[in-house]
């Protein structure tokens, strides 16, 4: 139960106060795009709720904004000197003091009750048999990000930079400021897990077409999941100020269909050059390429 | 409220006025112990200070208008700007500057310092030696921390400052991010900060509880008085603690402790829960005494009384007591267990409702009141709707589950520029323009000030609503370059900039213009509306307020 | 009065050049700590006297400072309604150490209580930072020395903590017993009561020094080094500030200072003196008897 009906009403009144736009806004595109103002187009399941929920809140904080701006125009035309003269003297009514006391309880009721399930989708990754998890352990390093691919300790681990400013070819599809050389590579429709932690300040492993982010603290290991059924290219930056090099260590994120990820995680275990020969193989970017090539 | 001015006014001016310092003669400024000195001096300092954080912010938009580097490229004006991590000090100190030494000082030092015994008539504050202190400290913080930004960022090498946020986490801020001494002087000049603010968060607390005029209850107390009442309680309890973990980070950098050094048991994260401790509450003492101010300029525009006065008061109250249960959602990301979270989500949620009583209530105030559109008017006027826009901005941030997508993104500066730079920033604009006449006993330009006004409104939400924009789209905070995509929104972000610049020349220009024209203040130039004890003493009050104790009805 | 017109009682201080000297102290006092940190203006890194010109400045202000404030208490500018004033200051100055105290032992706690969790599922990373935490799951940990971590030994609290305890809580009694005499003017009562104080408070420090130089473990060797000597050093910075403090009055009582109905400092010295006792007694109930309590496995009493 989710709210569904009421969730129609409400889009329908954000459509009357012309959000629209706002709300669906970049849907089309899955990197930041010039001019875009709402949430980059949702990947996973989870994202889209968050969006919805998003939604939910921004209408009601519009309409909250909207509505404490038509008071204030309304008093400044209404009750400006020339219109209103003589000043009445009131200065209590218990009526609307209760009302604007209890009014924003119950929106806030609101808001909790479709955030805290929320809240706890995101936290908790579901009961799945091991078969369905993949694990990734990330490492945040100044200024560059590791994986480490199991099953044991280790069986495939490498660096992932930033593919500097001067050498970025846009003809292969690379962006400035998001590309790196070796990305980081999951399957599609399977629970990734990731291990997030650091070696030495803290960084943030942000996915924003996942909405999620956590923190990776050195002495602390931090958990993410994701599952998501798109194979495509994502991006993220780091999101924890790291020092100099903080706007230069972004994430690239390669999701495969399983039996490609597969093999490019053999590959890449033998010869990481093979393996990211492989990738741009199988998922090459051409230089429209900067949409996730969602298959 | 209503005052027995038999004796007010004029009588006092003239009759000490013989022994009265003269303005010029240094010993009233270097060793004062008059409280409107001493709130000028605040005043003054915020002003320098916040015309450096202001020039930072420009150095900011200047290098985020465009991608790649602008000024920080190391070659830029013979490399005067540094690399990348310079700009991560600019933005740390840009920060800094603006809360511990512009809206402090001029919210609570400078307007506090002049009203608050003004209000409530007292002839001073209750220590005026310990008040001295307090500035004195704060020019001394000041220059350790303008000093940071020329010593080391590390042992060796040869970058200079701390880059580290105005949040400071370690590891970024010990040894194993910034080993060299400029952090350690950071550390310093926020002790002595925290010391200043103590004092003199002391001193406003044992004034107000002690020297009200006879008649003055709590519950007849002016309501600026009230929000300084409880933003120095804010203070009291929330600054040692930042100064604990500063000297936990303080010793984990010099003397080997383990606070913070995973290696030795320590937790970064442990840090973040003491600062935060501190910062929320900070986040309210920098807006309650402009909550205060607000609430008198509506009151005094519209001619009517407060609304719901009582319910203002307890609601400043209320705000400040769940200010101290909220902290950790500034942390939602960095790995805590779930069932916390959805504690500080709830938490944080209902401060939306005291606030909200109070962005309704002065809309009630000037419900059927005759409202003139004084100076000052418009800035509370425009402080009421940007304070919203900052304020539900927050709500959503609260809710963790959004919250995951947009911490450290550009939606956050968004939110917190709403609630500090248009919302601390307008309402200090709005009391400078409400006792601009009482304080320095000339009149300024109406039109340079509604000019003012404008640019800054206009300009300040160019700047920024883009910001929620970015920050939706993913733009992280803190970063000297970004990708292309994002340019768009940056530009028009640093065009709004520069109609807010405008509109500092302007307010330079109407300093000036008032300095040089010198027209008469009177004693109270708004009128009936007007009805707090300041405005019963001449403009400028005399050197000592008060020798016949006023009376409250 | 300091306004011969004043119709009231507030105290109205004049012009004083001590507040903008201190100022200077305390800026000469932190770039002296700088320089002994990390070396400043030339001045080498490690240089031990570099804080000193700060402390020497900020000692002579303090002492003008107070000099003043002394001068016009006995002028009778310390009207009843001043008096109020000053006593709210002190009650505010202790709120504010207490909050101080709060983040120690926040970090005490933390650590104390989940330092499990801490330690939990660290073991499979390669990575020696995290190697570290595995000392975790016994508590209070592993100290880390050159020659590798080994079991930290914590203090028997029922030995020389004790004894200080009881000491701290006996000058409780004799600060309070010098009040009330003051207060019914018995004076050498009150002498007597103030001396035996200060030397219980300084045999306080005497113990607590040799408890430190007992110590097995050390300041930098794990966070419960740490944690346990800025504690119990903060605590015994204020012991010994407070012992001046009763010094102060106890000199102030022999040259004649004090009247049995007007002595705030006194009632402040003794405040804060009461203050600095009950910070113990959170200390040796959390710090010191707690972890051979509460948690097996750990804390063994050395
Ligand atoms: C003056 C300063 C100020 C103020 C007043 C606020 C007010 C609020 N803030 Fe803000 N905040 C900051 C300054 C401030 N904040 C700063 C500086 C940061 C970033 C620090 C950093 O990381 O550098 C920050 C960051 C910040 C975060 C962390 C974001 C992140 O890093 O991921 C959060 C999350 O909960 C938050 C929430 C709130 C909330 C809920 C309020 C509430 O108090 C707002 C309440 C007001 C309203 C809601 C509007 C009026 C109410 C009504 C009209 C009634 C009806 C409304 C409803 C029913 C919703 N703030
Ligand atoms: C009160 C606080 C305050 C104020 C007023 C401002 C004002 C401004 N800020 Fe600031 N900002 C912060 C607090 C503040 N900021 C904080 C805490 C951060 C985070 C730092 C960090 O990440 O660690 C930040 C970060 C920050 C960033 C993000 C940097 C990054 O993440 O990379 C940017 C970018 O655009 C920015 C821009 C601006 C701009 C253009 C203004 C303009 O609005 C400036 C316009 C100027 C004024 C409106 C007037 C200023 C006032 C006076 C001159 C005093 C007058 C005095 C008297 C009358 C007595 N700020
Ligand atoms: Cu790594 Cu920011
Ligand atoms: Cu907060």
């Amino acid at each position: 139960m989710r709210f569904r009906g009421l969730k129609h009403w409400v889009l329908t009144c954000a459509g009357m106060l012309g959000l629209a736009a706002l709300i669906g806004a970049g849907a089309a595109f899955a990197v930041p795009v010039p001019g875009g103002i709402g949430f980059q187009p949702a990947a996973t399941d989870l994202a889209k709720e968050v969006d919805s929920f998003h939604d939910e809140i921004l209408i009601i904080i519009t309409g909250i904004t909207i509505f404490v701006t038509a008071l204030l125009v309304w008093v400044m035309i209404r009750y400006n000197k020339r219109a209103n003269p003589v000043p009445k003297k009131f200065s209590h009514n218990t009526l609307v003091e209760i009302l604007w006391t209890a009014l924003p309880v119950l929106i806030l009721v609101f808001i909790a009750y479709r955030s805290f399930p929320l809240l706890y989708e995101e936290d908790v990754m579901p009961n799945v048999e091991d078969s369905q998890i993949v694990d990734i352990k990330v490492y945040g390093r100044q200024w560059f990000w590791s994986y480490i691919y199991g099953p044991g300790d280790d069986a495939l681990s490498y660096d992932s930079n930033i593919i500097p400013a001067d050498l970025i070819d846009p003809s292969k599809g690379q962006i400035r400021q998001l590309s790196v050389d070796n990305p980081m590579v999951a399957p599609a429709g399977k629970y990734v897990r990731l291990t997030i932690s650091s070696s030495d300040v803290i960084h943030s492993w942000a996915m924003p077409q996942f909405r999620l982010k956590v923190d990776a603290v050195p002495g602390r290991i931090n958990q993410l999941w994701f599952k998501t059924d798109k194979p495509g290219v994502y991006y993220g930056q780091c999101s924890e100020l790291c020092g100099a090099r903080h706007a230069y260590m972004p994430i690239e994120l390669r999701i495969l269909p399983d039996d490609q990820y597969e093999i490019w995680k053999q590959k890449s275990t033998t010869s990481l050059k093979d393996g990211r020969a492989y990738l741009d193989q199988v998922q090459p970017l051409g230089p429209a390429a900067q949409v996730a090539s969602a298959k | 409220m209503s005052t027995d001015t038999a004796h007010a006014a004029d009588d006092h001016g003239h009759e000490h006025a013989h022994h009265d310092p003269k303005w010029y003669s240094p010993s009233r400024w270097l060793f004062s112990t008059n409280h409107k000195d001493i709130g000028t001096l605040y005043l003054i300092f915020a002003l320098c200070a916040g015309t450096v954080g202001f020039i930072f912010s420009g150095i900011m938009r200047v290098e985020l208008m465009h991608p790649g580097l602008q000024l920080f490229d190391g070659k830029a004006f013979g490399g005067f700007f540094g690399n990348e991590d310079n700009y991560n000090v600019i933005t740390t100190m840009h920060g800094l500057i603006m809360i511990f030494f512009m809206v402090m000082p001029a919210l609570i030092g400078g307007f506090g310092n002049w009203f608050v015994p003004l209000m409530i008539g007292a002839p001073d504050m209750a220590m005026p030696r310990m008040n001295n202190i307090s500035f004195w400290l704060m020019p001394a913080s000041f220059f350790l921390l303008i000093l940071s930004m020329f010593m080391p960022a590390q042992a060796t090498g040869t970058g200079t400052g701390f880059g580290g946020g105005w949040v400071m986490y370690p590891p970024l801020s010990s040894t194993v991010g910034h080993s060299g001494i400029a952090m350690d002087l950071v550390i310093f000049s926020l002790h002595i900060a925290g010391i200043s603010s103590i004092l003199g968060a002391i001193n406003f607390i044992v004034t107000i509880l002690n020297m009200r005029a006879p008649g003055m209850t709590l519950h007849k107390m002016p309501l600026f008085a009230w929000s300084v009442l409880v933003t120095a309680f804010l203070l009291v309890l929330a600054l040692p603690v930042l100064a604990g973990a500063l000297t936990m980070l303080l010793t984990d950098r010099n003397f080997g402790s383990k606070f913070f050094v995973p290696a030795g048991g320590g937790d970064p994260i442990m840090f973040q829960h003491l600062f935060w401790f501190f910062g929320h509450p900070e986040v309210y003492i920098m807006i309650l005494p402009g909550f205060g101010i607000i609430s008198h300029v509506i009151s005094t525009f519209s001619k009517k009384p407060v609304f719901g006065y009582l319910g203002m008061a307890y609601a400043m109250v209320a705000i400040g007591f769940i200010g101290f249960i909220v902290w950790a959602h500034h942390m939602y990301t960095v790995g805590m267990n779930v069932n916390l979270k959805a504690y500080f989500v709830a938490a944080t949620m209902i401060i939306a409702v005291p606030t909200g009583i109070k962005i309704f209530s002065w809309i009630a105030t000037m419900w059927g009141g005759s409202i003139e559109f004084k100076v000052p008017m418009l800035w509370a006027i425009g402080f009421i709707f940007l304070f919203t826009v900052g304020g539900v901005t927050g709500v959503v941030l609260a809710n963790a589950g959004v919250d995951h997508a947009l911490h450290d993104t550009y939606y956050v500066v968004a939110h917190f520029h709403y609630v500090l730079s248009l919302g601390a920033v307008f309402t200090l604009f709005c009391g400078w323009y409400y006792w601009f006449e009482k304080m320095w006993g000339v009149k300024y330009n109406g039109f340079l000030g509604g000019l003012h006004f404008w640019l800054t409104f206009i300009g300040s939400n160019v700047i920024f609503f883009p910001q929620h924009f970015l920050g939706l789209q993913g733009m992280p905070r803190r970063y000297v370059d970004y990708t292309p995509a994002f340019e768009h929104w940056h530009t028009i972000s640093t065009y709004g900039y520069m109609i807010v610049a405008a509109g500092m020349v302007i307010f330079f220009i109407s300093l000036a213009e008032a300095a040089i024209r010198r027209r008469k203040a009177e004693a109270n130039p708004w009128g009936e509306g007007a009805t707090t004890l300041e405005w019963t003493l001449s403009s400028p009050p005399p050197f000592h307020q008060y020798n016949d104790l006023p009376r409250v009805r | 009065m300091a306004d011969g017109a004043a119709k009231h009682d507030y105290h109205l201080v004049k012009p004083s050049p001590w507040p903008i000297l201190a100022s200077i102290g305390v800026l000469l006092l932190f770039l002296g700590g700088g320089a002994y940190m990390k070396g400043i203006f030339g001045i080498p890194k490690g240089t031990w006297w570099a804080p000193l010109p700060g402390v020497a400045w900020l000692a002579w202000v303090l002492t003008g400072w107070w000099s003043d404030v002394l001068k016009e208490s006995r002028g009778g500018d310390h009207t009843e309604v001043v008096q109020i004033s000053l006593r709210y200051g002190m009650a505010l100055f202790i709120a504010s150490e207490v909050m101080f105290f709060v983040a120690w032992f926040w970090e005490f706690f933390e650590m104390a209580i989940f330092h499990q969790l801490r330690a939990n599922g660290h073991f499979d990373l390669a990575n020696p930072d995290l190697e570290a935490l595995k000392g975790w799951s016994n508590w209070p940990v592993t100290q880390i020395t050159p020659d590798g971590a080994k079991q930290l030994h914590t203090f028997n609290p029922f030995g020389l903590p004790l004894v200080n305890t009881l000491i701290l809580l006996l000058s409780g009694t004799t600060v309070t017993w010098a009040h009330h005499a003051l207060q019914v003017n018995d004076r050498t009562s009150a002498k007597i009561g103030l001396l035996l104080t200060i030397l219980l408070g300084m045999s306080f420090t005497f113990f607590q020094a040799m408890e430190y130089s007992e110590a097995k473990f050390t300041f930098d060797g794990s966070l419960y080094g740490s944690a346990f000597f800025m504690a119990t050093g903060f605590h015994g910075a204020h012991v010994i500030i407070g012992t001046l403090f009763l010094i102060v009055c106890l000199a102030r009582l022999l040259t004649g200072g004090m009247k049995p109905n007007k002595h705030l400092g006194f009632e402040f010295a003794a405040w804060y003196w009461h203050f600095v006792d009950v910070v113990w007694l959170f200390l040796f109930v959390f710090v010191y008897v707690a972890p051979t309590l509460v948690w097996p496995g750990g804390a063994e009493p050395g």
